[in-house]
């Protein structure tokens, strides 16, 4: 099955080329056979690499360390889930995982495309061969997980400790899925620009796509943020490192394509400013990768240097090079059939909206880029971190929730001042009487208050939507409360699902928010000692040191302490957080000793701890800390995914009419 | 030589190849966190900070972590040096960061002061973000600065949308001539549009 899984590669290799060839041949000739042939090369590539990657699967489960892949990520006593994970735990096992979704994602797009946009398809098949190609050819040329040893180590390195974690094993996955999303759209775009059909049709192909690109990308975040929560022990889940920036780019943009394609559908507007998104997401999706392969930025977990990162950024040129070709000798058929006629219009919101989703992006990518702009004019090194990122992005953030109030309550083309007052006053009232409830109780953060009551104003618009709703169903079809609010959802899945991702929105700013009020305690226990802290809420805690004990497990030596806590008075559970030594199966470390942190979670605050070290046989030195509605991004992140999903559910092309999604509003000036 | 001899000699010679290979392979895996653990030379990249003392201190604990946050670790890792000697335990570069700090909290000095005097000794590069002068300004003003082109390149297209609509509406004035029940009718529409 190996040789196989290596033979496949060079085969995918093949396909890839042909597809792309016979597919762009297809298209310019019109020839039916080309086209099917280039249709058929996608399945097949597709075959060829998940064959490659079953490959892989295989010689990593056999612990075949003739590779070196196998040897350098894996060792003989890896639990078998860690070794299938990984997979996608170095430089070509991840490229391998890519190639593989993305030939998958191009069979799916294919095959769901057989008997429609079929003017589009063969460059959407022949754009998406050759990204596979370019995929494949990295694979065979610049980094090959089937590169072999030539000697067999008794035992390999193992997996770096910190990969052994259920986030590490899904969130990657989840990242990659999101982040290789964005080439079906960029396929269909570029389809779109070549044959010049440039309308609503290519449109809704690419909605879905970005959608399900969306919807990963969401998850991969925030599983990534879960993991370096109780994985990398610093006691945040954010830290803007250049990798992280990377997954978050491509997310902005795909979020403000999906609000400003609701323009082009109801006023066909923003054609230009839609294609430039399409394709800014799914460039920044390679640009990302070029950062986190290239080893141009420093970063906490990025690919060590290689030359992969040079061919990311070759790619990156000509995939940039073509599309601002394409872009530029279309613009006349990119011309909007409609004008903006108001700046309170809920276009007008959708356009600000966008300025500022992009406006967050290009600040990120700013700051990330800027070091190495900064050191190529003024030769100094300079550092941009979390101060950086958060003092630009706070204020560009709580100006997006704001408009994820106001965008909702503006009626399209213009609203009229009554219009405004009726829509606006629960939703302020709601704002209001947030900021000042927490004022009234002691909250002196000023960044933190504006967030609340903004929430708070949010959160009314939302209600305020559903209500209306609810209420014109109840009066219509004579539904009770719930039948009623599950068909408005189920109905209208893109408005309601929309909101249900902002009811995420909110929840993620609320607990963002709470880190304001974090707590930190550096702490020196013995066994049987106590220590005593207020948290930010006043509760009184005790901890009690149960003292430091050691023993062995599978694959590691482990230093543990445990701590019974205490809230004022009340025993509440018991925090265990463990040093850990990894060793190989002969019993040699193999990495630096790992932190495991203790968390005791809550709705209103975590109690996380780390093990700093031990001190003689029983004196733990240790940090708590108090970590306010951290549980709450989880929850925000899976109501966002809920949101995603229903928002993605197919509706019936008659329903979807009936929603409005399929009417394009004429201006007020031609009626 | 006899067999277990041979075996000896040739397992020892596996383990003398094994280390430089083992070390090569995992120098391509992905470094997570790596840093401070994995830094050659770290004593090289801590440089002392010290000034005579002034007066008593003018900082607490909670401003000194607040200052330690803008201070970047100088083990090769990516964090500040609270984070750093709070989260990476084998790292010897921020603990030696972190004396300096308290040190010149307790000879009375002030925060710009102390991240002056970093930044006498270190560079910008200790800084945890750019410095608001020269060059690295461009940091601070371009993401504002992009986002008020943008935000003035709508209102500059919004008025050449609008001019022409106003000129048409002067000569075929329709938009306030509609009945109350053509509003009516209207408003439903939209409002059905919206969902």
């Amino acid at each position: 099955m190996i040789l196989i899984g290596e033979l496949s590669l060079w085969v995918a290799l093949l396909m890839a080329t042909w597809g792309t060839t016979v597919g762009f041949a297809g298209g310019f000739s019109r020839r039916a056979e080309l086209i099917a042939s280039a249709e058929r090369a996608s399945y097949a590539t597709f075959g060829f690499v998940a064959l490659a990657a079953v490959g892989l699967w295989t010689a990593l489960l056999r612990s075949d360390f003739s590779f070196r892949y196998v040897a350098s990520y894996t060792s003989a006593n890896l639990p078998s889930i860690y070794k299938f994970t990984a997979f996608w735990a170095g430089q070509s096992g991840s490229l391998l995982l890519w190639a593989f979704i993305l030939s998958g994602y191009s069979a799916i797009a294919v095959y769901t495309n057989r008997s429609r946009n079929r003017e589009l398809m063969p460059y959407v098949t022949a754009t998406l061969s050759a990204i596979t190609l370019f995929f494949v050819m990295t694979l065979c040329f610049g980094s090959n997980p089937y590169e072999r040893l030539d000697w067999i180590p008794p035992d390999g390195t193992g997996l770096n400790p910190q990969l052994q974690n259920p986030g590490m094993a899904i969130h990657p996955p989840n990242l990659y899925l999101g982040y290789i999303g964005t080439a079906i759209p960029f396929a269909f775009a570029i389809a779109a620009l070549i044959t010049r059909k440039l309308d609503a049709g290519w449109l809704s192909a690419v909605r879905r796509w970005t959608l399900i690109s969306w919807f990963f990308n969401t998850t991969g975040i925030i599983l990534g943020m879960w993991w370096a929560y109780v994985e990398l022990g610093w006691g945040g889940y954010w830290a803007w490192d250049p990798v992280e920036n990377a997954s978050f780019l491509p997310w902005l943009v795909n979020t403000a394509f999906l609000h400003s394609i609701m323009v082009q559908e109801k006023r066909g507007m923003l054609r230009k400013w839609n294609v430039t998104l399409v394709v800014s997401a799914f460039l920044l999706a390679i640009l990302g990768t070029f950062i986190t392969r290239s080893g141009v930025i420093s970063s906490v977990h990025s690919f060590a240097q290689s030359s992969v990162g040079y061919w990311f950024l070759g790619f990156l040129v000509i995939a940039f090079a073509v599309t601002v070709y394409l872009v530029s000798t279309r613009l006349h058929d990119l011309e909007s059939k409609a004008e903006l006629e108001s700046l309170v219009s809920r276009e007008a919101s959708f356009l600000f909206n966008n300025l500022l989703l992009v406006g967050i992006a290009f600040a990120v990518l700013w700051g990330t880029l800027f070091p190495i702009l900064s050191e190529a004019v003024t030769n100094n090194k300079i550092t941009v971190g979390p101060p950086f990122f958060n003092k630009v992005n706070i204020p560009l953030g709580l100006a997006l929730l704001a408009l994820t109030g106001i965008g909702p309550l503006i009626a399209w083309r213009r609203a009229s001042l009554e219009n405004l007052k009726r829509q606006f006053t629960a939703p302020v009232l709601a704002g209001v009487t947030t900021g000042a409830a927490l004022l009234a109780v002691g909250m002196r953060d000023v960044p933190a208050l504006i967030a609340y009551t903004l929430c708070g104003f949010v959160t009314g618009t939302i209600v305020q939507e559903f209500w209306k709703g609810v209420g014109a169903r109840r009066r219509m079809y004579k539904e009770n409360p719930v039948t009623a609010l599950l068909r408005l959802v189920a109905r209208n899945r893109r408005r309601y699902g929309g909101y249900i991702v902002h009811v995420g929105i909110v929840i993620l700013f609320a607990a963002f928010a709470g880190l304001a009020f974090k707590e930190e305690f550096d702490v020196t226990l013995k066994g049987g000692d106590t220590y005593e802290a207020t948290d930010p809420y006043g509760n009184q805690w005790r901890f009690v040191s149960q003292g430091v004990s050691r023993y062995e497990e599978l694959n590691r030596q482990t230093t543990a302490v445990l701590l019974d806590a205490y809230r004022n008075g009340k025993q509440v559970g018991v925090i265990k957080t463990e040093k850990r030594q990894y060793t190989d199966s002969r019993g040699v470390p193999t990495f630096q000793p790992a932190t495991e942190v203790g968390i005791m979670e809550g709705v209103r605050e975590d109690v996380y701890v780390v093990l700093a070290g031990v001190v003689g046989e029983d004196t733990a030195e240790m940090r708590i800390t108090f970590n306010p509605l951290v549980w709450w991004v989880w929850y925000g992140g899976m109501i966002m995914a809920a949101g995603g999903l229903i928002v993605m559910w197919p509706q019936a092309e008659r329903r979807r009419a009936q929603a409005g999604y399929s009417t394009v509003l004429q201006p007020a000036t031609h009626t | 030589m006899d067999r277990r001899r041979f075996l000896a000699a040739a397992s020892a010679s596996v383990a003398l190849l094994a280390i430089p290979r083992r070390a090569r392979a995992q120098e391509e895996g992905p470094q997570v966190n790596t840093g401070a653990a994995n830094a050659p030379m770290e004593s090289e990249r801590y440089k002392p900070v010290q000034l005579a003392a002034k007066g008593p201190p003018i900082m607490d604990t909670n401003a000194r972590d607040a200052l330690e946050h803008h201070l970047h670790c100088q083990c090769g890792c990516n964090l500040d040096v609270y984070t750093c000697r709070t989260t990476d335990f084998s790292c010897e570069v921020s603990p030696a960061m972190h004396k300096d700090v308290m040190a010149l909290v307790s000879g009375g000095y002030s925060a710009p002061e102390i991240m002056n005097a970093f930044t006498v000794v270190y560079g910008d590069r200790v800084l945890m973000a750019p410095p608001s002068s020269g060059f690295d300004l461009a940091a601070w003003i371009a993401p504002f600065g992009a986002l008020g082109a943008g935000i003035a390149l709508v209102v500059l297209l919004l008025r050449r949308w609008h001019a022409p609509a106003v000129a048409l509406a002067a000569i075929h004035p329709v938009a306030g001539d509609a009945t109350p029940g053509e509003q009516a009718r209207l408003d439903a529409l939209v409002h059905r549009d919206d969902r």
